[in-house]
């Protein structure tokens, strides 16, 4: 039974193949992709409970179509892996996948180009799906390709407009994405060389069919090798590897310093943010870390730099979120930051606890872009802040699910957040050793919870500042989307309810790592931070609901600039880290461009090589007719120089 | 004694040659092509080649000369050249070049000097010889000639009596118009 | 006797006179003449080696470039008489129509 795992991708391969080459419609495009994307989702559960049957040592249905590459010793199969680890991110891939589809089909109605957009979500799911089911490194770069471009072709969904709120352009938003994903893309390939020049292959594990063999289990055998590095010294062999594919993780799952895109990727539609920028692609770096955590669990590793990394990113983003004025780049920041949650718990070598929190935060994440987008749907595409006010009575149920979701990122008692994002402040304080990185993660909980108090507040209460804007809710079938991960938001504790910890017990095949042991400190660890985030919540709320409530309008600062000044401006600004690349590299990259473009391109190949070329010849031309004027003389004169030639030759040459 | 001849006739036969070349009337550059012909005529002679000498005498001096006489009469082509020339350029150059082929030649010529026997048969080429060559070795040639001589012939015809009737309507043309100006005039 | 040499230099001396003859002159009955001087400047260099070599091949030879020549002569003035009896002169540097 095992072929059923190739199903599982099969069906949104087989959704982008019919909406991009034969669907017309928008309403056939939309319930295609919806379908398809719900039977992999079918699927997918049916190849759980196939999985069940396997034996507990070797958990994973393999299923190899052929033999890709096989040039001397490289050999690469294509071939497809449904283990716990796989199970669990497939499930979140097609099942939140399906319910943005469900939703897009209401969000993206009377768009300009619906089949374009349901095509290239599919051929999304189909990638990120070959992305998590690949059993070797090679497919799974595919995969990581494959959303990357996705992502690329999805943000750019508005080429043709200018300039999108919050003054984007989406092309060049498209283009942002898919460079800085190029930049973490090379150090994955450095990666994938290092790994066949040293373990022989790309496999993960063993695959008998073919004769290729695992990477993952030899992990302990290069433990001591060293890299020679030349004047730099030396390196071991696992830092580099680990720390190449750290640097990809950077790029895919927007951490620092390559997390520039993910803001500006607000351009695309916000389905798109939801799926891609929430749920899923960004997942696949914390997903990467996780297949290969043997080499991460190394002591030479690289861990300690992705647990430095993931935390400053959680605090950068938090900060930074504090302070956006578009409803969705709160969003977008607010995924960075709980990224970085994710990326800090797998350095510290809690797996688990780092896929747990994926799982709740593609829930109550995809939740409040899916309400924001209903927000901005609702109220006319308006995405300023600033503009809105008092909405919680114009969309009630928007406003119901949006606290939901909220309660939920903020860690809130007892939504899904919560259990979560407190198993790795856990992590970090207990079992890592590593109070600084506690502390940080502990505060950015509060700050979380400050700026979602503040975006509730100025979203929902306080009153209506733009007169010109009239509310109304959704339609049904983005209702009951949202309706159902709200429902996930609240009760998704349950994957790995400390006690029951029924997510560690799945993935223990993959994973083996122990239990965690609920211990009281834990407990009033957890206390502590929520009582912490419910407290910047509310003064969030409360700022921004009724004390600075009248400062705010449409066009004008933030109330809180006035007391904070220059470092709200940097908060704003994502700290400046975009302003830099811009500055050091799109800009003189601009420049050389143009100057390429204009100067050596138009002046001196076109007119100098080209035009040159042609206007020497027509002079050349012009100079050999004068040789034929018509006089006779003349010509004689000429034969007479070639006969003298021709004398001359034969009188030379003896 | 040979070489007396040989020379006084060589000296002829340039002169003629640089005279015909420098008279600014045609009809005294034909008259100085005839000395040189004559002159070569008389090499043929000290090269033991009589048959030759006796056409040379006939065919060039006699009927090839008297043909340049004729057309240079037609044509009234004796008057001087109009002295601006076009191309002054040209006459420089092509007297240097000129100089520089004969160097060139003399050189081929004088690097491998053909040794000279004394002449064993003096009668080598006696009328008798040719006659015999003629009508054996060479028949094919001799007898293309005559073909030759023919298309010549018609070729002038056909070149004369075609164009004749044209020339003649364009002629009358001519005279009318230039009357005409004369008359306005 | 006389080397073979001087026949040859001479021979060359009157055909380099030709040539410059052709470049110098402009009235076409001159020119045409300094091409007979080329034609017979051959016609020399050609029985001298007949005569070098004792072989009255040479001779042959110098026999039909005479026949040729009178018929080329004939044609040759026959097609200037049509050329230049509309013209009232006889210099090449009138024809020149056939340009590039």
């Amino acid at each position: 039974m095992n072929w059923i795992i190739w199903l599982i991708p099969a069906f949104p391969l087989i959704g982008f193949l019919l909406n991009a080459l034969v669907v017309r419609r928008e309403r056939a495009a939309g319930i295609l992709a919806s379908v398809m994307v719900g039977l992999s989702f079918a699927a997918t559960i049916a190849a759980m409970v196939v999985l069940e049957g396997a034996p507990s040592e070797a958990k994973r249905l393999t299923w190899t179509l052929w033999e890709w590459i096989r040039i001397a010793d490289f050999r690469v199969a294509f071939g497809l892996l449904f283990d716990p680890l796989t199970a669990v991110m497939a499930l979140l891939i097609t099942g939140v996948g399906g319910l943005i589809h469900i939703y897009s089909i209401g969000y993206m109605h009377g768009d300009v180009r619906p089949v374009r957009f349901f095509a290239f979500m599919n051929l999304f799911v189909f990638a990120m799906l070959m992305l998590v089911m690949a059993d070797n490194l090679l497919l799974l770069f595919l995969g990581w390709e494959g959303v990357g471009l996705c992502s690329f072709l999805l943000i750019g969904h508005y080429f043709d407009r200018r300039s999108v709120p919050p003054g984007i352009n989406p092309s060049e938003a498209a283009v942002k994405a898919f460079v800085v994903n190029r930049v973490g893309d090379v150090a994955m390939l450095a990666a994938l060389f290092a790994i066949f020049t040293n373990f022989g292959t790309l496999s993960f594990y063993d695959n008998p069919q073919l004769g290729i063999s695992g990477y993952l289990d030899q992990a302990i055998v290069v433990a001591g090798e060293m890299v020679d590095l030349g004047a730099f010294g030396q390196l071991p062999l696992i830092t580099g590897i680990t720390l190449l594919m750290l640097v990809a993780v950077t790029g895919k799952s927007a951490q620092f310093p390559l997390y520039t895109w993910l803001p500006d990727a607000m351009a695309g539609p916000t389905p798109v943010s939801a799926l891609i920028h929430a749920a899923t692609m960004v997942t696949s770096g914390v997903y990467l870390i996780v297949r290969n955590h043997t080499l991460f669990d190394q002591p030479a590793s690289a861990a300690p730099w992705v647990l430095v990394i993931g935390v400053m990113t959680a605090f950068i983003g938090a900060t930074a979120a504090v302070a956006q004025l578009d409803i969705k780049r709160v969003l977008a920041y607010s995924t960075v930051s709980q990224l970085g949650y994710m990326v800090a718990a797998v350095g510290m070598g809690a797996y688990v606890a780092g896929m747990y929190h994926l799982l709740t935060h593609g829930l109550f994440k995809a939740l409040l872009f899916l309400a924001a987008g209903s927000v901005i749907h609702g109220i006319g595409n308006y995405q300023d802040m600033r503009r809105m006010g008092g909405l919680r009575n114009a969309l009630p149920t928007t406003f119901r699910l949006y606290v939901i979701g909220a309660l939920a990122l903020s860690g809130i008692f007892p939504f899904a957040g919560f259990w979560s994002k407190d198993e790795i402040i856990a992590h970090a304080w207990f079992d890592a050793r590593s109070p600084l990185a506690a502390i940080m993660l502990i505060l950015t909980s509060a700050v979380t919870a400050f700026y979602m108090g503040r975006q509730i507040g100025m979203v929902f209460f306080g009153r209506p500042r733009d007169q010109a804007i009239h509310g109304h809710e959704s339609g049904v079938a983005m209702r009951w989307t949202m309706v159902t991960l709200a429902v996930g938001a609240v009760i998704g504790g349950l994957i790995n309810l400390p006690g029951l910890h029924w997510l560690n017990s799945y993935l223990r095949p993959v994973l083996q790592e122990p239990e965690v042991i609920y211990t009281v400190g834990m407990g009033i660890l957890a206390t502590i931070t929520t009582l912490l985030s419910a407290g910047a919540g509310y003064l969030g709320w409360k700022t921004y609901a009724c004390d600075l409530e009248p400062r705010i309008r449409v066009g004008k600062e933030d109330p809180l600039f006035r007391y904070l000044g220059d470092l709200w401006r940097g908060m704003e600004i994502g700290w400046g880290l975009d302003w830099l690349y811009q500055r050091v590299f799109v800009r003189p990259y601009r420049a050389a461009s143009v100057f390429l473009s204009d100067v050596v391109d138009r002046e001196a190949i076109d007119q100098v090589l080209v035009d040159g070329t042609a206007r020497g010849l027509v002079r050349l031309a012009h100079g050999l007719r004068a040789l034929q004027n018509g006089y006779i003389r003349t010509y004689a004169l000429m034969f007479l120089f070639g006969v003298i030639l021709v004398v001359a030759f034969f009188a030379l040459r003896g | 004694m040979e070489l007396v001849i040989f020379l006084i006739t060589a000296v002829v036969a340039i002169a003629g040659a640089v005279a015909m070349l420098l008279s600014p009337n045609a009809i005294h550059s034909a008259i100085f092509l005839l000395i040189n012909f004559v002159a070569i005529s008389v090499l043929y002679v000290l090269l033991y080649a009589p048959f030759l000498f006796v056409i040379q005498l006939i065919v060039y001096a006699g009927a090839i000369i008297v043909l340049f006489l004729f057309v240079v009469m037609l044509l009234g082509a004796e008057r001087a050249e109009d002295t601006r020339e076009r191309f002054a350029w040209q006459r420089p150059l092509g007297v240097t070049l000129a100089t520089i082929l004969l160097s060139l030649i003399g050189y081929l010529a004088l690097r491998n000097p053909l040794s000279r026997t004394a002449v064993a048969d003096q009668h080598f080429a006696a009328p008798e010889r040719i006659a015999e060559a003629l009508f054996t070795t060479y028949l094919l040639p001799f007898e293309i000639t005559a073909f030759l001589l023919l298309a010549a012939i018609v070729g002038v015809i056909v070149l004369h009596t075609a164009g004749g009737r044209e020339l003649r309507t364009e002629n009358q043309e001519l005279r009318t118009k230039n009357q005409e100006l004369r008359t306005k005039n | 006797m006389v080397p073979t040499s001087y026949y040859i230099l001479l021979s060359a001396l009157l055909f380099t006179l030709g040539v410059a003859g052709v470049l110098i002159r402009r009235n076409a009955l001159v020119l045409f003449m300094s091409v007979e001087l080329m034609l017979n400047s051959a016609n020399l260099a050609l029985v001298t080696f007949a005569m070098a070599r004792q072989d009255i091949a040479g001779q042959m030879v110098v026999f039909f470039v005479i026949v040729v020549a009178a018929a080329e002569v004939a044609v040759g003035l026959a097609l200037l008489v049509a050329i230049f009896r509309t013209k009232q002169t006889t210099d090449v540097d009138e024809i020149h129509s056939l340009k590039g």
